[in-house]
């Protein structure tokens, strides 16, 4: 059993929906194989530096949890097929580092609330291949040089076509 | 010749580390992003300062910050 460190990017509509059963969800997962998961807690929602799955924003969760390699090896399959869960980091951990045990049994305390994610802007199909570059003005090169190619371009078209035909 | 290949001084180093220090993590985003150039590639070991270790920390850190959208590919 070997101490491992687990950040999980959660989808902000499910915390939206429920914290708490977003956060079961991975830790169901973790003990599904075997994990004794020591400390899960809210670690922060904030703005991806670049879209992941269409989405702009999301919630990390921190664990810190005891594993064999194997179910570690056995639960990444389970994080992959788990839409609610965008991204996820497994590393091996030395120490459960100072404050992380309060922090996560704050959390468990009744009169916490997670706060609630700020609407999440969708991300077209456009900007998620292209980026920035997806809002710039479409220069049409063609259109520009059309004018005075427009005689060559007939001329082309009349001497090609025969070319053609002879192949055959 | 010689004074043609000569270049100005290069960069000073952005200071260097303690390598007795905790493990640089790859949560400490606004630590890590001071060795991003502006088009967020990560520095050299020359401009840096680090030795080859903490280099590494250095560079595993920041690609796990990438991974989870903590810090962009390309900026």
């Amino acid at each position: 059993m070997k101490l491992y460190e687990g950040m999980f990017l959660l989808d902000n509509q499910a915390v939206r929906e429920n914290w708490s059963r977003a956060k079961a969800g991975v830790t169901d997962i973790l003990a599904k194989y075997g994990a004794k998961v020591l400390t899960a807690r809210h670690w922060d929602e904030r703005k991806l530096a670049y879209p992941i799955k269409g989405r702009t924003r999301g919630t990390y969760l921190l664990c810190f949890f005891e594993c064999g390699s194997e179910g570690v090896n056995q639960m990444r399959r389970d994080f992959e097929i788990d839409e609610r869960v965008l991204r996820y980091l497994l590393v091996n951990a030395a120490a459960v580092p100072a404050g992380e045990l309060e922090k996560s049994q704050a959390e468990g305390a009744a009169d916490f609330a997670a706060p609630t994610p700020p609407a999440d802007e969708r991300v077209s199909a456009e900007r998620m291949v292209f980026g920035e570059f997806a809002d710039r003005p479409v220069v049409d090169r063609s259109r520009a040089a059309a004018p005075a190619n427009d005689e060559a371009e007939g001329e082309e078209s009349e001497v090609e076509a025969p070319v053609a035909g002879e192949g055959v | 010749m010689a004074d043609l290949n000569r270049r100005s001084s290069p960069p000073p180093a952005l200071g260097s580390r303690n390598c007795d220090d905790p493990k640089i993590e790859y949560k400490e985003v606004a630590y890590l992003a001071k060795f991003l150039t502006p088009q967020a590639n990560i520095y050299s070991r020359k401009r840096t300062g680090f030795c080859a270790q903490c280099q590494r920390e250095l560079k595993q850190a920041i690609k796990r910050a990438r991974h989870m959208g903590l810090m962009p590919f390309v900026a």
